[in-house]
């Protein structure tokens, strides 16, 4: 029988019921205090939901309090924390028992930072060391991510596929995610029917996951068809209430000229992101600048949070998301610097090379503008129109 | 990481590590009806539970039958003499050797797809049900015996004492799944314990420490911080004078139940020369359906249904297996969890040539802690230890080095209690370890009971006859030559200085086993 989305949650559901019974009973056990753990991480990676995350971070504090840093407890909270963005937090993790940043799992964590962090060459180099010693699935996902980035996108499939074939029938819902990996890089390149494909075969090895809805319809919505595409989204936002969700619907709303209908999502969205901040979170930064950015009379926050963000995570991603902010704000000399930071790093997307194709035609400088016109168009010849950020 | 890239969300890394239908537990091997019929029963995990199987999984029992070959240089017992033969060994799996095989898989509707594989009668296949005796017609008119499904586990076996005596502290520790370095800790393996190990010694105060219990569980301690050591230099005493055994015989696989593969296949269906072939050589191994190929949800082949007995062409089967990824072998008990250490990446089945120098390394490691043990209680071992008066932890880099010190253990003949293995007395040679364990396969000899390790009887204790393999076995006891029971003898420990006074593991399976097939006890009603 195939596993599907409801009964894996139903499933974990009943395991965390009965680990928190057992540890209620008796919160001598250490193992079975991690498998809560363990549990609740899973429960919350299926729903995304934050109550769900502050389950897993409360469990994880407890043990630690009650128990001192287990190695497996310190790579959950890594892991948990590069969920977040919390990078130094990760760090911090690792060190907490320090053979864990020496150990396959660690490491892997590691490379994730350097990625993150803008250590590309490390980060590879780390991945493949790590290759060579075990070729777990998770890495070669790890290593066809960095692939994909940096303009090897048939190496980065292939590595994709490989790691599918590491997976048995019992982990339907990882070879779900590497399929919609597997998607996502090729509405990248443009190749939607090959996207298609993927997200059929996502959709059928871990049915009912509101996850893969929502790649459809960001491919939905490259292809032009917007109707489609919000009402797909209407309906993932009805299953999953994450901010970032209802952001992708106002603005689809928004592209679509429905300004009044798209404000209330908006506002909801940032309303969250900015409560999220208040506490202490730092993962809806990104968010919060392309909000602004599009939003006219907000650009300066745009700015602001993009400077946060950067300042976090110094990787292309923040640099050109920095700069759209900063030229979107007026300030293009500025923009145009972190423009060049984040092309320097050798990514190849199209909605980078486009932004920097704005920012240098902006500044006066078209040949470099129509350069990088021209590698958004090789890169992905079919990128137009809507884009969910996420 | 982040929203970007993420596998580890999607990925329960571990502390999720469930029971698995593709965990194999043991092989048994033995021949039936005069010789004429070879009982082979692949047991595993109960997974989802006894009597329903995962249809996930696919089982194959690779099956080939030879004649009885004398190991030639029966005078030389040099390391290039092994390392040659685990060569010969090697050419010969890798070579044109090409084994016959029962293949099982799943149906949806807990139906079994048996196919029969390279048999000198040609390929066919069958459905049977699962949970009942159901005889299967062979194309050449013979009749093979079926149960696939649900027994009690037939493995009767003091496994916490074992994993005291070789120091395995997820057994009685909280042991992080990352600290791989603290499996085995790195103290003396040991029969006796040893005095002021306070990590693995018993503790009164604690009598179900390792152990196994009703509701599924097992009590266990934090793992103290390292460096895990010992600094004894000698076998702990009690105010008697008495050793405390590192075993006290529990039968820790109690009440448990398997989901086995029972087959009774007649040998002239194995071999067409029954007369010169009169070892079965047999290993099982289990394999798991890739994800991809679950999500394209591969159609029966109605063929196999409309026409059972149509022959299959390889290709189509090799097409068949790539679809899964192999997960666990079995041919000789121990091979694994004792020589192999149980890695994953060691599960090589029959094929565990590539192995043998690592065999001789862990011997090695293995004897400098057991040899010792076996001196201590004034009995003769076939490890040389140079008269250490207790157990010593040492690894070894090279065969080249541990050799010399398992040169004995290796070679030995391993003397039978008496003469009943072998009825037709027979001038069959007694075995040595080098050849029971690699290549790991249950080689059975159709010309004796099949008692271990000329095969796998039910009611062996094979676990206290691999420790009997540390026995040096041209010495005597009482006038009688050492032997592969000597362990197993309650009046042995009775007159050694130790307590508990008991064999190593338990004399006999929880559940008397059936006179008739499918020999294995029914299983229990409830399991944990």
């Amino acid at each position: 029988m195939m596993a599907d989305y409801a009964s894996d949650l139903a499933k974990t559901r009943n395991d965390i019921a009965a680990l928190e019974l057992i540890s209620q009973r008796d919160g001598r056990d250490p193992e079975k205090r991690v498998r809560l753990a363990y549990r609740q991480f899973h429960c919350a990676s299926l729903t995304a939901n934050e109550c769900d995350f502050k389950a897993v971070q409360q469990t994880i504090a407890d043990i630690l309090r009650d128990f001192g840093p287990d190695e497996d407890v310190c790579l959950l909270k890594a892991s948990l924390d590069g969920h977040f963005h919390r990078l130094e937090d990760v760090k911090r993790d690792l060190r907490m028992c320090p053979p864990l940043g020496s150990r396959h799992a660690g490491r892997s964590v590691l490379a994730d930072v350097d990625f993150e962090e803008g250590r590309y060459g490390e980060a590879r180099a780390a991945l493949e060391t790590l290759l060579d010693e075990k070729p777990t699935w998770d890495n070669l996902a790890r290593l066809a991510h960095w692939k994909g980035k940096m303009g090897h996108p048939d190496e980065a499939d292939a590595l994709y596929a490989e790691a599918e074939d590491e997976l048995s029938a019992k982990e339907m819902r990882s070879f779900a995610w590497l399929e919609l990996q597997r998607g996502t890089l090729a509405v990248s390149r443009g190749r939607y029917r090959m996207a298609q494909m993927h997200y059929r075969r996502a959709a059928s090895s871990f049915p009912g996951d509101w996850r893969t809805d929502e790649h459809v319809v960001k491919l939905l919505a490259a292809e032009g068809n917007l109707d489609a595409a919000l009402t797909l989204l209407r309906n993932v936002v009805a299953r999953a209430p994450k901010p970032e969700l209802q952001q992708a619907l106002g603005e689809l709303l928004d592209q679509m000229g429905r300004t009044e209908e798209a404000r209330p999502w908006l506002e909801t969205a940032a309303a969250a992101f900015l409560a999220s901040v208040q506490e202490g979170g730092v993962h809806y930064y990104h968010h919060l600048v392309h909000l602004y950015a599009g939003m006219r009379g907000r650009e300066a926050d745009a700015v602001k949070w993009a400077r946060k963000d950067v300042i976090l995570r110094t990787n292309f991603a923040t640099q050109s998301a920095l700069a759209w902010a900063l030229f979107q704000n007026g300030e293009v000399a500025e923009a145009l610097e972190w423009i060049r930071r984040a092309l320097s790093s050798g990514v190849q997307d199209s909605g980078i090379f486009a932004i920097a194709s704005s920012l240098f035609q902006a500044a006066g400088d078209a040949t470099q503008g129509e350069q990088c016109a021209r590698a958004a168009t090789e890169i992905n010849p079919l990128a137009h129109g809507f884009h969910v950020h996420h | 990481m982040a929203d970007h890239n993420d596998p580890n969300a999607v990925n329960s890394i571990f502390s999720d590590i469930d029971y698995s239908a593709a965990d194999l537990y043991d092989l048994f091997g033995f021949p039936t009806n005069d010789g004429r019929t070879a009982l082979l029963a692949l047991t595993f995990s109960a997974t989802p539970k006894a009597g329903e199987l995962d249809s996930d999984m696919l089982y194959r029992l690779l099956v080939t039958s030879q004649p009885r070959v004398t190991f030639p240089q029966h005078d030389d017992v040099s390391l290039e003499t092994i390392l040659g033969y685990f060569d010969a060994v090697k050419d010969k799996y890798l070579g044109e050797f090409k084994p016959s095989e029962i293949r099982v898989t799943v149906q949806s509707d807990q139906r079994v797809m048996v196919k029969f594989i390279g048999f000198p009668c040609g390929d066919f296949s069958t459905i049977v049900e699962v949970d009942k005796v159901t005889p299967i017609r062979t194309p050449d008119g013979q009749t093979i015996q079926a149960f696939i499904g649900g027994r009690d586990d037939a493995f009767f076996n003091d496994l916490t004492g074992f994993f005291r005596s070789i120091n395995y502290a997820p057994q009685f520790y909280h042991v992080p799944h990352t600290m791989t370095e603290a499996r085995e800790l790195p103290i003396p393996k040991t029969f006796l314990e040893l005095e002021g190990n306070d990590l693995f010694n018993f503790r009164p105060n604690f009598p179900t420490w390792g152990f196994l219990q009703k509701d599924g569980t097992t009590p266990k301690l934090e793992l103290p911080p390292g460096p895990w050591e010992w600094k004894g230099d000698k076998f702990s005493k009690d105010a008697d004078g008495n050793y405390r055994f590192v075993y006290d015989g529990s039968d820790c696989r109690a009440g448990q139940n398997c989901n086995a593969i029972i087959l009774e296949l007649p040998h002239s269906f194995i071999t067409t020369d029954t007369a010169l072939n009169r070892i079965v050589n047999c290993w099982g191994e289990s394999w798991v359906l890739k994800a991809a190929h679950k999500v394209e949800s591969i159609p029966d082949d109605q063929s196999w249904l409309s026409h059972p007995w149509r022959a299959i062409r390889e290709a189509e089967l090799d097409e068949e297996l790539r679809k899964y990824k192999l997960v666990d072998t079995d041919g000789q008990p121990f091979a694994d969890a004792a020589l192999s250490e149980r890695e994953d990446d060691r599960q090589v089945g029959a094929n565990n040539f590539l192995l043998g120098p690592h065999f001789v390394r862990r011997l090695a490691h293995l004897g400098w802690g057991f040899g010792p043990s076996i001196s201590a209680l004034g009995l003769q071992t076939s490890f040389n230890h140079d008269n250490s008066p207790v157990s010593v932890y040492r690894t070894y880099d090279t065969a080249i080095t541990a050799f010399p010190r398992v040169q004995k253990t290796l070679f030995q003949r391993l003397n039978m209690p008496d003469d009943s293995w072998n009825p037709k007395g027979l001038n069959i040679p007694l075995r040595r370890p080098f050849e029971i364990f690699v290549p790991n396969a249950c080689a059975l000899d159709i010309d004796t009971t099949g008692t271990w390790p000329f095969g796998r009887r039910l009611e062996d204790q094979v676990a206290t006859r691999f420790l009997a393999m540390f026995l040096d076995m041209s010495a005597e006891l009482n006038g009688k030559k050492y032997h592969l029971d000597m362990l197993g003898d309650p009046a042995l420990w009775a007159s050694v200085p130790i307590v508990p006074k008991t064999p190593p593991n338990p004399l006999k399976n929880d559940k008397e086993f059936l006179p008739d097939f499918p020999y294995l006890a029914e299983p229990w009603p409830v399991t944990y």
